[in-house]
Protein backbone atom coordinates (compact mmCIF):
# COMPACT_ATOMS: atom_id res chain seq x y z
CA UNK A 1 0.00 0.00 0.00
CA UNK A 2 1.21 3.68 -0.70
CA UNK A 3 1.40 5.18 2.38
CA UNK A 4 0.05 9.19 1.89
CA UNK A 5 0.75 11.89 4.43
CA UNK A 6 -1.28 14.77 4.34
CA UNK A 7 0.46 17.40 6.64
CA UNK A 8 -2.60 20.02 7.80
CA UNK A 9 -6.27 19.05 8.82
CA UNK A 10 -8.46 21.91 7.08
CA UNK A 11 -10.64 21.83 4.31
CA UNK A 12 -7.99 20.86 1.53
CA UNK A 13 -6.41 18.27 3.85
CA UNK A 14 -9.81 16.84 5.11
CA UNK A 15 -11.06 16.45 1.41
CA UNK A 16 -8.52 14.73 0.42
CA UNK A 17 -7.93 12.05 2.74
CA UNK A 18 -11.76 11.44 1.90
CA UNK A 19 -10.90 11.22 -1.34
CA UNK A 20 -8.35 8.90 -1.49
CA UNK A 21 -9.28 4.83 -1.80
CA UNK A 22 -8.95 3.09 1.08
CA UNK A 23 -7.93 -0.29 -0.69
CA UNK A 24 -5.19 1.97 -2.17
CA UNK A 25 -3.33 4.01 -0.02
CA UNK A 26 -2.21 4.20 3.89
CA UNK A 27 -3.87 7.56 4.51
CA UNK A 28 -2.17 9.38 7.76
CA UNK A 29 -3.33 12.91 8.05
CA UNK A 30 -1.55 15.16 10.87
CA UNK A 31 -3.00 18.07 12.13
CA UNK A 32 -1.82 20.83 15.04
CA UNK A 33 -5.16 21.16 16.12
CA UNK A 34 -7.90 18.23 17.86
CA UNK A 35 -11.16 20.64 16.25
CA UNK A 36 -11.51 21.81 12.32
CA UNK A 37 -12.80 25.44 12.18
CA UNK A 38 -14.58 26.72 9.62
CA UNK A 39 -13.16 29.90 8.79
CA UNK A 40 -15.37 31.79 6.73
CA UNK A 41 -17.70 31.99 10.05
CA UNK A 42 -15.52 34.44 11.98
CA UNK A 43 -16.95 36.86 9.91
CA UNK A 44 -20.22 36.71 11.73
CA UNK A 45 -18.80 36.37 14.63
CA UNK A 46 -16.56 39.33 14.46
CA UNK A 47 -19.32 41.93 12.90
CA UNK A 48 -22.62 40.30 13.41
CA UNK A 49 -21.83 38.45 17.23
CA UNK A 50 -22.70 35.08 15.73
CA UNK A 51 -22.56 32.41 17.83
CA UNK A 52 -19.48 30.39 17.73
CA UNK A 53 -20.75 26.79 18.49
CA UNK A 54 -21.26 25.59 15.16
CA UNK A 55 -18.01 26.84 13.60
CA UNK A 56 -15.60 23.92 14.58
CA UNK A 57 -15.93 19.82 14.90
CA UNK A 58 -13.61 17.37 15.88
CA UNK A 59 -11.48 16.28 13.00
CA UNK A 60 -11.26 12.89 13.73
CA UNK A 61 -15.15 13.08 13.14
CA UNK A 62 -14.44 14.68 9.95
CA UNK A 63 -12.55 11.75 8.47
CA UNK A 64 -13.27 8.73 7.36
CA UNK A 65 -12.75 5.87 9.40
CA UNK A 66 -9.73 4.22 7.50
CA UNK A 67 -8.01 7.11 7.90
CA UNK A 68 -5.13 8.01 10.64
CA UNK A 69 -5.37 10.96 12.40
CA UNK A 70 -2.74 12.11 14.56
CA UNK A 71 -2.76 15.79 16.18
CA UNK A 72 0.97 16.35 16.45
CA UNK A 73 2.66 20.21 15.17
CA UNK A 74 5.13 19.30 12.64
CA UNK A 75 7.95 21.26 12.54
CA UNK A 76 10.55 19.56 10.02
CA UNK A 77 10.20 17.96 6.86
CA UNK A 78 12.88 16.07 5.28
CA UNK A 79 11.82 15.76 1.43
CA UNK A 80 14.77 14.23 0.39
CA UNK A 81 14.59 11.37 2.83
CA UNK A 82 10.77 11.30 2.95
CA UNK A 83 10.47 11.72 6.30
CA UNK A 84 8.80 14.64 8.77
CA UNK A 85 9.48 15.28 12.70
CA UNK A 86 7.11 16.24 15.03
CA UNK A 87 7.05 18.28 18.38
CA UNK A 88 7.11 15.77 19.78
CA UNK A 89 9.90 13.78 18.06
CA UNK A 90 7.99 11.37 16.14
CA UNK A 91 8.67 10.31 13.22
CA UNK A 92 6.80 9.32 10.01
CA UNK A 93 7.87 7.99 6.95
CA UNK A 94 5.78 8.49 3.70
CA UNK A 95 5.52 7.60 -0.18
CA UNK A 96 4.12 10.44 -0.92
CA UNK A 97 3.32 13.72 1.36
CA UNK A 98 0.82 16.27 0.58
CA UNK A 99 2.05 20.01 2.87
CA UNK A 100 -1.58 21.54 3.63
CA UNK A 101 -1.14 23.28 6.59
CA UNK A 102 -2.28 26.33 5.34
CA UNK A 103 -1.25 29.99 7.04
CA UNK A 104 -1.11 31.67 10.07
CA UNK A 105 -1.59 35.49 10.74
CA UNK A 106 1.41 37.07 12.26
CA UNK A 107 0.71 41.05 13.23
CA UNK A 108 4.30 41.79 13.90
CA UNK A 109 5.12 41.96 10.54
CA UNK A 110 3.23 45.79 10.73
CA UNK A 111 4.64 47.60 13.77
CA UNK A 112 1.88 48.78 16.71
CA UNK A 113 -0.54 46.13 15.16
CA UNK A 114 0.47 43.47 18.05
CA UNK A 115 -0.86 46.08 20.36
CA UNK A 116 -4.33 46.80 18.48
CA UNK A 117 -4.67 43.56 17.93
CA UNK A 118 -4.64 42.83 21.53
CA UNK A 119 -6.69 45.23 22.03
CA UNK A 120 -9.22 44.97 19.66
CA UNK A 121 -9.07 41.46 18.12
CA UNK A 122 -9.39 41.04 14.20
CA UNK A 123 -11.30 38.18 12.32
CA UNK A 124 -9.01 36.32 10.16
CA UNK A 125 -7.55 34.45 13.01
CA UNK A 126 -9.21 32.61 15.26
CA UNK A 127 -12.66 32.49 17.09
CA UNK A 128 -11.35 34.46 20.56
CA UNK A 129 -9.87 37.13 18.36
CA UNK A 130 -12.88 37.70 16.50
CA UNK A 131 -15.09 37.46 19.48
CA UNK A 132 -12.80 40.53 20.84
CA UNK A 133 -13.30 42.41 17.69
CA UNK A 134 -17.46 41.88 18.44
CA UNK A 135 -16.83 43.57 21.35
CA UNK A 136 -14.40 46.34 20.42
CA UNK A 137 -17.34 47.20 17.87
CA UNK A 138 -20.37 46.48 20.06
CA UNK A 139 -18.52 49.11 22.52
CA UNK A 140 -17.98 51.42 19.55
CA UNK A 141 -19.67 54.86 20.36
CA UNK A 142 -18.76 56.73 16.98
CA UNK A 143 -15.78 58.40 15.54
CA UNK A 144 -13.58 57.27 12.72
CA UNK A 145 -13.42 53.25 11.89
CA UNK A 146 -10.70 52.45 9.12
CA UNK A 147 -10.96 48.92 7.84
CA UNK A 148 -8.70 47.46 5.29
CA UNK A 149 -5.79 44.94 4.71
CA UNK A 150 -2.41 45.31 6.03
CA UNK A 151 -0.20 44.07 3.43
CA UNK A 152 -1.14 43.52 -0.28
CA UNK A 153 -1.57 39.49 -0.35
CA UNK A 154 -4.20 37.93 1.86
CA UNK A 155 -6.44 34.94 2.38
CA UNK A 156 -10.02 35.64 1.06
CA UNK A 157 -9.58 38.86 -0.97
CA UNK A 158 -13.07 39.80 -0.70
CA UNK A 159 -13.10 40.03 3.32
CA UNK A 160 -11.93 43.55 3.24
CA UNK A 161 -14.90 44.69 1.47
CA UNK A 162 -17.37 42.63 3.50
CA UNK A 163 -16.46 43.75 6.73
CA UNK A 164 -16.54 47.58 5.78
CA UNK A 165 -20.10 46.66 4.76
CA UNK A 166 -21.00 44.72 7.84
CA UNK A 167 -19.63 47.53 9.75
CA UNK A 168 -22.01 49.72 8.08
CA UNK A 169 -25.08 47.81 8.47
CA UNK A 170 -24.56 47.10 12.64
CA UNK A 171 -23.75 50.73 12.86
CA UNK A 172 -27.19 51.50 11.20
CA UNK A 173 -28.78 49.03 13.03
CA UNK A 174 -27.53 50.46 16.32
CA UNK A 175 -28.18 53.97 15.22
CA UNK A 176 -24.62 55.09 15.34
CA UNK A 177 -23.82 55.26 11.92
CA UNK A 178 -24.51 59.21 11.92
CA UNK A 179 -21.89 59.68 14.43
CA UNK A 180 -19.30 57.43 12.70
CA UNK A 181 -16.74 58.46 9.61
CA UNK A 182 -16.18 54.40 8.26
CA UNK A 183 -12.97 54.52 5.62
CA UNK A 184 -11.50 51.51 3.39
CA UNK A 185 -8.08 51.16 3.14
CA UNK A 186 -6.65 49.51 0.27
CA UNK A 187 -3.02 48.94 -1.33
CA UNK A 188 -4.56 48.43 -4.60
CA UNK A 189 -5.96 51.29 -7.14
CA UNK A 190 -8.96 50.55 -6.44
CA UNK A 191 -11.49 48.63 -3.77
CA UNK A 192 -11.82 45.64 -5.44
CA UNK A 193 -8.26 44.12 -6.89
CA UNK A 194 -10.18 42.88 -10.06
CA UNK A 195 -11.99 45.36 -12.39
CA UNK A 196 -14.93 43.67 -13.46
CA UNK A 197 -15.83 43.15 -9.78
CA UNK A 198 -14.71 46.32 -8.88
CA UNK A 199 -17.57 48.07 -11.26
CA UNK A 200 -20.13 46.58 -9.42
CA UNK A 201 -19.36 46.21 -5.69
CA UNK A 202 -17.22 50.11 -5.45
CA UNK A 203 -20.26 52.02 -6.30
CA UNK A 204 -21.74 49.73 -2.87
CA UNK A 205 -19.87 51.43 -0.43
CA UNK A 206 -20.01 54.57 -1.95
CA UNK A 207 -23.81 54.31 -1.92
CA UNK A 208 -23.13 53.93 1.73
CA UNK A 209 -21.32 56.64 2.70
CA UNK A 210 -17.82 54.89 3.10
CA UNK A 211 -14.77 56.65 2.25
CA UNK A 212 -12.45 54.43 -0.36
CA UNK A 213 -8.58 55.41 0.29
CA UNK A 214 -6.68 53.57 -2.54
CA UNK A 215 -2.58 52.91 -2.89
CA UNK A 216 -2.91 53.12 0.83
CA UNK A 217 -0.22 50.10 1.80
CA UNK A 218 -0.40 50.11 5.46
CA UNK A 219 3.58 51.14 7.08
CA UNK A 220 2.49 51.20 10.74
CA UNK A 221 0.18 51.58 13.14
CA UNK A 222 0.71 54.64 16.21
CA UNK A 223 -0.41 52.13 19.37
CA UNK A 224 -1.75 54.78 21.51
CA UNK A 225 -3.66 57.05 19.08
CA UNK A 226 -4.82 54.19 15.95
CA UNK A 227 -3.27 56.44 13.48
CA UNK A 228 -2.35 54.68 10.55
CA UNK A 229 0.55 55.59 8.32
CA UNK A 230 0.99 54.21 4.72
CA UNK A 231 4.36 53.36 3.05
CA UNK A 232 3.34 56.22 0.64
CA UNK A 233 4.00 58.49 3.27
CA UNK A 234 0.16 59.10 4.00
CA UNK A 235 -1.31 59.19 8.05
CA UNK A 236 -5.19 58.71 8.48
CA UNK A 237 -6.38 59.22 11.88
CA UNK A 238 -8.42 57.01 13.36
CA UNK A 239 -10.41 55.95 16.30
CA UNK A 240 -10.80 51.83 15.69
CA UNK A 241 -8.17 50.62 12.80
CA UNK A 242 -9.38 46.86 12.10
CA UNK A 243 -6.27 46.13 10.01
CA UNK A 244 -6.53 42.62 8.62
CA UNK A 245 -2.92 40.97 9.74
CA UNK A 246 -0.42 39.95 7.50
CA UNK A 247 0.42 36.29 7.24
CA UNK A 248 3.09 33.32 6.96
CA UNK A 249 3.41 29.65 6.47
CA UNK A 250 3.47 27.15 9.05
CA UNK A 251 6.59 27.42 11.35
CA UNK A 252 8.04 24.44 9.41
CA UNK A 253 11.66 23.68 8.52
CA UNK A 254 12.28 22.08 4.80
CA UNK A 255 15.33 20.03 3.50
CA UNK A 256 15.80 21.28 1.15
CA UNK A 257 15.38 24.35 2.25
CA UNK A 258 14.61 26.68 -1.09
CA UNK A 259 11.43 24.53 -1.31
CA UNK A 260 9.67 27.78 0.32
CA UNK A 261 9.45 31.48 -0.17
CA UNK A 262 10.26 35.03 1.60
CA UNK A 263 6.66 34.42 3.35
CA UNK A 264 7.41 30.27 3.75
CA UNK A 265 5.26 29.63 0.99
CA UNK A 266 5.71 26.37 -1.10
CA UNK A 267 7.25 26.91 -4.22
CA UNK A 268 4.10 24.83 -6.10
CA UNK A 269 3.44 24.47 -9.61
CA UNK A 270 0.45 26.17 -10.67
CA UNK A 271 -1.03 23.24 -12.81
CA UNK A 272 0.29 19.91 -11.21
CA UNK A 273 0.44 21.09 -7.53
CA UNK A 274 3.54 19.20 -7.27
CA UNK A 275 6.53 21.16 -4.69
CA UNK A 276 8.93 22.64 -6.85
CA UNK A 277 12.40 20.45 -7.32
CA UNK A 278 11.00 17.26 -5.26
CA UNK A 279 9.89 14.15 -6.20
CA UNK A 280 6.35 12.80 -4.46
CA UNK A 281 5.72 15.94 -2.41
CA UNK A 282 1.87 18.30 -3.37
CA UNK A 283 0.99 20.87 -1.89
CA UNK A 284 -2.53 22.76 -1.39
CA UNK A 285 -4.58 25.34 -0.37
CA UNK A 286 -3.63 28.49 1.44
CA UNK A 287 0.06 27.01 2.36
CA UNK A 288 0.89 27.68 -1.72
CA UNK A 289 2.55 30.14 -3.73
CA UNK A 290 0.03 29.35 -6.37
CA UNK A 291 -1.09 32.69 -8.27
CA UNK A 292 -4.59 32.43 -7.35
CA UNK A 293 -7.12 33.71 -4.36
CA UNK A 294 -6.24 31.78 -0.37
CA UNK A 295 -9.88 30.57 -0.28
CA UNK A 296 -11.44 27.10 0.62
CA UNK A 297 -12.67 26.70 -2.94
CA UNK A 298 -9.03 26.39 -3.96
CA UNK A 299 -8.55 24.25 -1.64
CA UNK A 300 -11.21 21.86 -2.65
CA UNK A 301 -10.73 21.99 -6.33
CA UNK A 302 -6.89 21.25 -5.66
CA UNK A 303 -7.61 18.24 -3.40
CA UNK A 304 -9.52 16.87 -6.29
CA UNK A 305 -6.34 17.27 -8.50
CA UNK A 306 -4.05 15.84 -6.38
CA UNK A 307 -6.54 13.03 -5.46
CA UNK A 308 -6.81 12.33 -9.25
CA UNK A 309 -3.04 12.28 -10.16
CA UNK A 310 -2.26 9.82 -7.33
CA UNK A 311 -4.99 7.39 -8.76
CA UNK A 312 -2.79 7.62 -11.93
CA UNK A 313 -4.89 10.16 -13.86
CA UNK A 314 -4.11 12.73 -15.70
CA UNK A 315 -5.36 16.52 -14.05
CA UNK A 316 -4.31 20.21 -13.78
CA UNK A 317 -5.40 22.72 -11.62
CA UNK A 318 -7.12 25.59 -13.55
CA UNK A 319 -6.57 28.54 -10.98
CA UNK A 320 -10.59 28.08 -10.11
CA UNK A 321 -11.57 30.94 -8.12
CA UNK A 322 -15.23 30.79 -6.87
CA UNK A 323 -15.12 33.62 -3.86
CA UNK A 324 -18.96 34.59 -1.84
CA UNK A 325 -19.19 38.33 -1.25
CA UNK A 326 -21.79 39.12 1.13
CA UNK A 327 -23.12 43.05 0.21
CA UNK A 328 -25.14 42.87 4.14
CA UNK A 329 -28.41 44.35 2.65
CA UNK A 330 -29.56 40.08 1.94
CA UNK A 331 -27.45 40.25 -1.51
CA UNK A 332 -24.51 38.36 -2.16
CA UNK A 333 -21.61 37.89 -5.01
CA UNK A 334 -19.00 35.89 -6.39
CA UNK A 335 -15.41 36.34 -7.69
CA UNK A 336 -15.19 34.09 -10.51
CA UNK A 337 -12.00 33.71 -12.63
CA UNK A 338 -8.98 31.24 -13.60
CA UNK A 339 -5.86 31.11 -14.75
CA UNK A 340 -7.47 31.39 -18.39
CA UNK A 341 -10.48 33.62 -18.03
CA UNK A 342 -10.13 37.00 -16.17
CA UNK A 343 -12.61 37.55 -13.60
CA UNK A 344 -16.31 38.10 -15.05
CA UNK A 345 -19.07 40.39 -13.37
CA UNK A 346 -21.77 38.77 -11.54
CA UNK A 347 -24.49 40.61 -10.24
CA UNK A 348 -25.32 40.42 -6.89
CA UNK A 349 -28.45 38.58 -6.05
CA UNK A 350 -30.50 37.32 -2.93
CA UNK A 351 -29.93 34.01 -4.20
CA UNK A 352 -26.49 34.30 -4.46
CA UNK A 353 -26.24 35.73 -0.85
CA UNK A 354 -28.30 32.44 0.27
CA UNK A 355 -25.84 30.25 -1.15
CA UNK A 356 -22.69 31.37 0.84
CA UNK A 357 -25.22 31.00 4.03
CA UNK A 358 -25.58 27.40 2.96
CA UNK A 359 -22.32 26.54 2.26
CA UNK A 360 -21.72 27.02 5.58
CA UNK A 361 -24.47 24.55 6.52
CA UNK A 362 -23.39 21.54 3.88
CA UNK A 363 -19.52 22.49 4.70
CA UNK A 364 -19.55 19.67 7.15
CA UNK A 365 -20.79 17.06 4.74
CA UNK A 366 -18.96 18.52 1.96
CA UNK A 367 -15.58 17.29 3.72
CA UNK A 368 -16.75 14.00 3.16
CA UNK A 369 -16.87 14.15 -1.19
CA UNK A 370 -20.68 12.99 -0.79
CA UNK A 371 -21.25 16.27 -2.72
CA UNK A 372 -18.91 16.12 -4.87
CA UNK A 373 -21.29 15.31 -8.14
CA UNK A 374 -23.42 18.77 -6.70
CA UNK A 375 -20.23 20.75 -6.97
CA UNK A 376 -18.75 19.43 -10.50
CA UNK A 377 -22.45 20.38 -12.25
CA UNK A 378 -22.56 23.85 -10.46
CA UNK A 379 -18.86 24.37 -11.10
CA UNK A 380 -18.91 23.29 -14.66
CA UNK A 381 -21.86 25.46 -15.35
CA UNK A 382 -20.55 28.53 -13.64
CA UNK A 383 -17.43 28.49 -15.64
CA UNK A 384 -15.56 32.03 -16.12
CA UNK A 385 -14.96 30.68 -19.65
CA UNK A 386 -18.66 30.10 -20.14
CA UNK A 387 -19.63 33.34 -18.45
CA UNK A 388 -17.17 35.80 -19.96
CA UNK A 389 -18.45 37.80 -23.17
CA UNK A 390 -20.48 39.97 -21.63
CA UNK A 391 -23.28 37.06 -20.26
CA UNK A 392 -23.69 37.78 -16.52
CA UNK A 393 -23.61 34.71 -14.28
CA UNK A 394 -26.68 32.33 -12.88
CA UNK A 395 -26.50 31.05 -9.70
CA UNK B 1 19.89 56.21 2.09
CA UNK B 2 20.59 53.41 -0.01
CA UNK B 3 23.43 53.64 -2.70
CA UNK B 4 22.80 52.89 -6.08
CA UNK B 5 25.83 49.98 -6.40
CA UNK B 6 23.31 47.99 -4.02
CA UNK B 7 20.29 48.88 -6.24
CA UNK B 8 19.01 45.08 -6.97
CA UNK B 9 16.69 43.86 -9.93
CA UNK B 10 13.74 41.44 -8.98
CA UNK B 11 12.04 39.59 -11.30
CA UNK B 12 8.51 38.79 -10.61
CA UNK B 13 6.23 36.35 -12.43
CA UNK B 14 2.54 37.10 -12.18
CA UNK B 15 1.74 35.06 -15.09
CA UNK B 16 -2.10 33.41 -14.94
CA UNK B 17 -3.05 35.69 -12.24
CA UNK B 18 -5.89 37.69 -12.47
CA UNK B 19 -7.40 37.99 -8.73
CA UNK B 20 -6.32 39.20 -7.16
CA UNK B 21 -4.04 39.99 -9.63
CA UNK B 22 -0.63 41.26 -10.75
CA UNK B 23 -0.89 44.30 -8.98
CA UNK B 24 -0.89 42.49 -5.68
CA UNK B 25 2.67 40.55 -6.52
CA UNK B 26 4.08 44.50 -7.35
CA UNK B 27 2.80 45.61 -4.15
CA UNK B 28 4.39 43.11 -2.33
CA UNK B 29 7.53 43.70 -4.15
CA UNK B 30 7.48 46.94 -3.07
CA UNK B 31 7.12 46.14 0.53
CA UNK B 32 10.57 44.58 0.05
CA UNK B 33 12.38 47.14 -2.05
CA UNK B 34 15.15 49.56 -1.23
CA UNK B 35 15.34 53.31 -3.15
CA UNK B 36 17.08 52.62 -6.52
CA UNK B 37 15.53 48.72 -6.99
CA UNK B 38 13.52 48.17 -10.10
CA UNK B 39 11.45 45.31 -10.41
CA UNK B 40 10.65 43.84 -13.55
CA UNK B 41 6.98 42.16 -13.07
CA UNK B 42 5.07 39.76 -15.92
CA UNK B 43 1.75 39.06 -15.92
CA UNK B 44 -1.09 38.13 -18.54
CA UNK B 45 -3.85 39.82 -17.12
CA UNK B 46 -4.85 42.42 -19.32
CA UNK B 47 -5.97 44.94 -16.72
CA UNK B 48 -2.33 45.26 -15.34
CA UNK B 49 -0.84 48.28 -17.77
CA UNK B 50 -3.27 51.16 -16.46
CA UNK B 51 -2.92 49.31 -12.75
CA UNK B 52 0.89 49.21 -13.12
CA UNK B 53 0.57 53.12 -14.56
CA UNK B 54 -1.97 54.38 -11.88
CA UNK B 55 -0.02 52.49 -8.98
CA UNK B 56 3.28 54.26 -9.86
CA UNK B 57 1.97 57.32 -10.20
CA UNK B 58 0.02 57.53 -6.78
CA UNK B 59 3.18 55.65 -4.86
CA UNK B 60 5.99 57.99 -6.30
CA UNK B 61 7.50 55.81 -8.48
CA UNK B 62 8.54 55.34 -12.29
CA UNK B 63 7.08 53.31 -14.73
CA UNK B 64 10.52 52.32 -16.85
CA UNK B 65 7.92 50.36 -19.75
CA UNK B 66 5.37 48.28 -19.95
CA UNK B 67 5.50 45.98 -23.20
CA UNK B 68 2.47 44.05 -24.37
CA UNK B 69 4.60 40.88 -25.74
CA UNK B 70 3.09 37.32 -27.44
CA UNK B 71 2.19 35.24 -24.51
CA UNK B 72 3.01 38.22 -21.75
CA UNK B 73 3.43 41.40 -20.17
CA UNK B 74 6.38 42.89 -18.86
CA UNK B 75 6.41 46.08 -16.88
CA UNK B 76 9.81 47.50 -15.26
CA UNK B 77 9.43 49.80 -12.53
CA UNK B 78 11.85 51.50 -10.63
CA UNK B 79 11.59 52.23 -6.94
CA UNK B 80 11.96 56.07 -5.97
CA UNK B 81 10.18 56.54 -3.27
CA UNK B 82 10.93 53.32 -0.42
Amino acid sequence: MERVLIVGAGAGGTMLANALDPRRFEVTVIGASADHLFQPGLLYVAFRGASARRLARPERQLLRRSVRFVQEAVTRIDLNRHSLTTAAQQQFDYDTVVIATGVVTDRAQIPGLAAWGERIGDYHSTVAEAQKLWRALAAFRGGTIALGQSTPLIKCPPSPIEGILLTDALLRRRGRRAQSKLVFLTPYPRAYPAEAMNAILEPVLRARGIEIRTVFDVDQVDAASGAIRSLEGDTLACDLPILIPPFAGAAITYEPAGVVDNDRLLKTDKTTLRVQGVEHAFALGDATNLPTSKAGVGAHLEAKVIARQLNGEAAAFSGRTHCPVDLADGRGTFVIGSYAAAVVPCRPTRMRHWMKMAMARIYWISLRGWLEPMFDWYFARTAPEKLAGGATARP
Amino acid sequence: MANEADAQKTLVDARGSSCPGPITDLAMAYRRAKKGDVIELWGTDPGMPPDVKAWAEKTHNEVVSIETQADKIVAVVRILNR
